[in-house]
């Protein structure tokens, strides 16, 4: 079923390029941010500052590990691991390109919701380990959002899955071939779009962290790696979006001319870059604003989108 | 017994891959431990509360639209799980399990919309009700 | 290959549930159940019951657990109950129930034993399961339905009188 995936190629290739890709955005973000807010942005290390991501890891190698003393140790240390793991999990399924990937599984979709709906753990543990009044207040608001939104999310790509008949990622890829999936489940995209941000609470439903309130939400106790852990597992979160976002909807590996590998890395840098300006340009709903939009408004759309697909690939067929 | 043993070397690529993410976690976290710096300052050990002590504990009351909410989630999340199982069988299943999932969809609509007539969705706090009711706007 | 699999993954299953039992930190336990039903999944998995493994994932580990850790975590039951919890666990309270689960192991032992394996070596697709629920059992999704709708508006309306007071405060 899996012919040429998952060699010792494959995996070292894609666990090392997905960790470096998500560890240069750091870099990325800050310049783009920098560049919209007519600032430079970190240019020091090295030419246009891109060693900045090499310092930074280096920096919290060398930091104090510190586990607070008021904290449920083993919990505190589980925490960031959880959604490190669990993300980087993910990009197990994800189709890259046509013989490019680790595994080939009939459930691929299912596989990356059942690992999206682990991953509220870490902010859940975080906020409960930390014995923090901010770190409790953030994990709680970060749960609640994520729970709600992760509904809509699964019913979301519904769609695509209807009209593929399939939770094969591979086999959705190629359903693409006659047209994506943008166009008849445009409906379904927004709400998959909206989720995915809200699921990886970058702003702007950053409410979980947002600073003038929380300080820095459930993650506020955490420092040196195990910080960074949660801050490369966020970028984790937004690579592994974009790159189910361009397979769903976008065709996957799917293009004239270039390789489909450069296809599948131009979509996803292009909805990274997207998720990147998000956060450059809107500013952070209420709380009651957020839970209101997602449970009045996306999983109403979601239900119905579902519905309208159904009735039309029922009709059509 | 042989399609297991086919499935199961399938797998392996993702145990090996499991096992690779494991190893950098472990290698970043332990990393981080040997080489770190200790040090111990007087203040250093205690929660952080913006610079002030900190005054009591964690042990405070939240709001009871948490508790509902985590009751929402979990029913709707087994409520979306029916429809992943609609979805993939949607061409085989046709009209009859169509008008199925109509119902089955019109039911939770209706449970939604009846969540909303009573206001289980408005996470607006009592003081931002009142505001809004003062100024004369509706949600 | 599969056999040391599934014993692996029923060996954990087995040592998260008694984790989870003796624990006295409430979070601690609850972190053991999630192990253990994760270990269930991947069971199902080995058996050809994939749709069954995902949903035990998401349903059970990804939404259940989440509720219950949610939970405890709000009414802070980690630590401060640790006392009361040792002070349950005594040999009175836990011997009534583990022999009980003893003449029900002992039970399986003897069918497993009487040759009526359980095993079937069959895959089962998730789109078989979706023919099965909007074909045969048509009536059990919509019963399923109506049980949600119950649990939903019941959930609403039990915490509601809290709610009330909490508004005239």
């Amino acid at each position: 079923m899996n012919t040429g995936l998952g060699g010792a190629m494959d995996i070292i290739g894609i666990l090392l390029s997905v960790i470096f890709v998500s560890a240069m955005l750091i870099w990325v973000e800050r310049r783009l941010l920098a560049v919209w807010q007519d600032r430079l942005g970190p240019n020091r290390v090295g030419p246009l500052g891109l060693f900045q991501v090499a310092a930074d890891m280096i920096k919290m190698f060398f930091k104090e590990d510190w586990i607070p003393p008021f904290a449920d140790k083993p919990v505190f240390v589980l925490a960031p691991t959880i959604v490190f793991i669990t993300m980087l999990t993910g990009f197990a399924v994800i189709p890259f390109a046509p013989g490019v990937g680790i595994i080939d599984f009939n459930f691929g979709l299912l596989y990356f919701l059942a690992l999206t709906s682990l991953s509220v753990y870490s902010v859940v543990l975080a906020g409960y380990a930390s014995n923090n009044k901010y770190s409790m207040l953030g994990s709680l608001r970060a749960a609640a959002q994520t729970v709600s939104y992760e509904v809509f999310m699964g019913i979301s790509i519904m769609g695509v899955v209807m009209l593929s008949g399939t939770f094969n990622l591979r086999e959705i890829v190629e359903a693409q071939r006659d047209g994506w999936f943008i166009l008849p489940q445009f409906a379904g995209f927004i709400v998959f779009l909206v989720a995915a941000v809200a699921e990886s609470r970058r702003a702007p439903f950053d409410l979980p962290e947002a600073e003038q309130e929380l300080i820095a939400g459930f993650h506020i106790e955490y420092s040196g790696m195990k910080f960074g852990m949660f801050f490369v597992g966020e970028y984790l979160g937004i690579t592994l979006s974009s790159a189910m976002i361009v397979t769903l909807f976008f065709g996957g590996w799917l293009g004239p001319w270039l390789p489909p590998l450069v296809w599948f890395c131009l979509k996803t840098a292009a909805f990274i870059l997207f998720f990147i300006l998000l956060r450059g340009s809107l500013p952070r709903p209420r709380y009651d604003q957020l839970m209101t939009f997602g449970w009045k408004a996306m999983l109403p759309v979601a239900l119905l989108n579902l519905l309208a697909t159904g009735a039309v690939a029922l009709s059509s067929a | 017994m042989n399609i297991e043993a086919t499935l199961v070397s399938d797998l392996l690529p993702l145990i090996v891959y499991f096992g690779a993410v494991l190893a950098v976690t472990g290698v970043m976290l332990g990393g981080a431990y040997f080489l770190g710096q200790r040090h111990s300052a007087k203040a250093a050990n205690e929660p952080f509360e913006s610079g002030i002590v900190p005054a009591g504990d964690v042990h405070i009351r939240f709001s009871i639209q948490f508790y509902l909410l985590a009751i929402f989630f979990v029913i709707f999340d087994m409520e979306s799980v029916f429809l992943f199982a609609w979805s993939v069988a949607l061409r085989e299943s046709g009209w009859p399990g169509f008008i199925e999932a109509l119902i089955f969809i019109g039911v939770l609509l209706a449970a939604l919309i009846y969540l909303w007539s009573i206001g289980a969705l408005d996470w607006r706090t009592r003081r931002q009700r009142i505001d809004a009711q003062k100024s004369g706007r509706r949600e | 290959m599969e056999l040391v699999l599934f014993s692996i993954s029923s060996a954990v299953a087995v040592f998260a549930t008694v984790m989870m039992i003796t624990r006295v930190n409430a979070v601690h336990g609850l972190l053991y159940l999630i192990l253990s039903l994760l270990a269930v999944g991947v069971l199902f998995f080995l058996l050809g019951a994939h749709f069954a493994a995902v949903l035990e994932v998401i349903i059970y580990a990804g939404a259940i657990m989440v509720m219950f850790v949610f939970v405890i975590m709000m009414l802070n039951q980690g630590e401060k109950t640790t006392d009361q919890e040792r002070a349950w666990l005594t040999p009175g309270i836990w011997i009534g129930p583990s022999v009980l689960a003893l003449i029900l192991f002992a039970e399986v032992l003897v069918v497993i034993a009487g040759g009526g394996s359980a095993e079937t070596g069959q895959l089962v697709d998730s789109k078989q399961v979706g023919i099965a629920l909007y074909g045969p059992y048509l009536l059990a999704v919509e019963l399923a339905s109506m049980l949600l709708l119950a649990g939903l508006v019941g959930a609403y309306h039990l915490g509601k009188p809290m709610m009330a007071k909490r508004r005239e405060a």
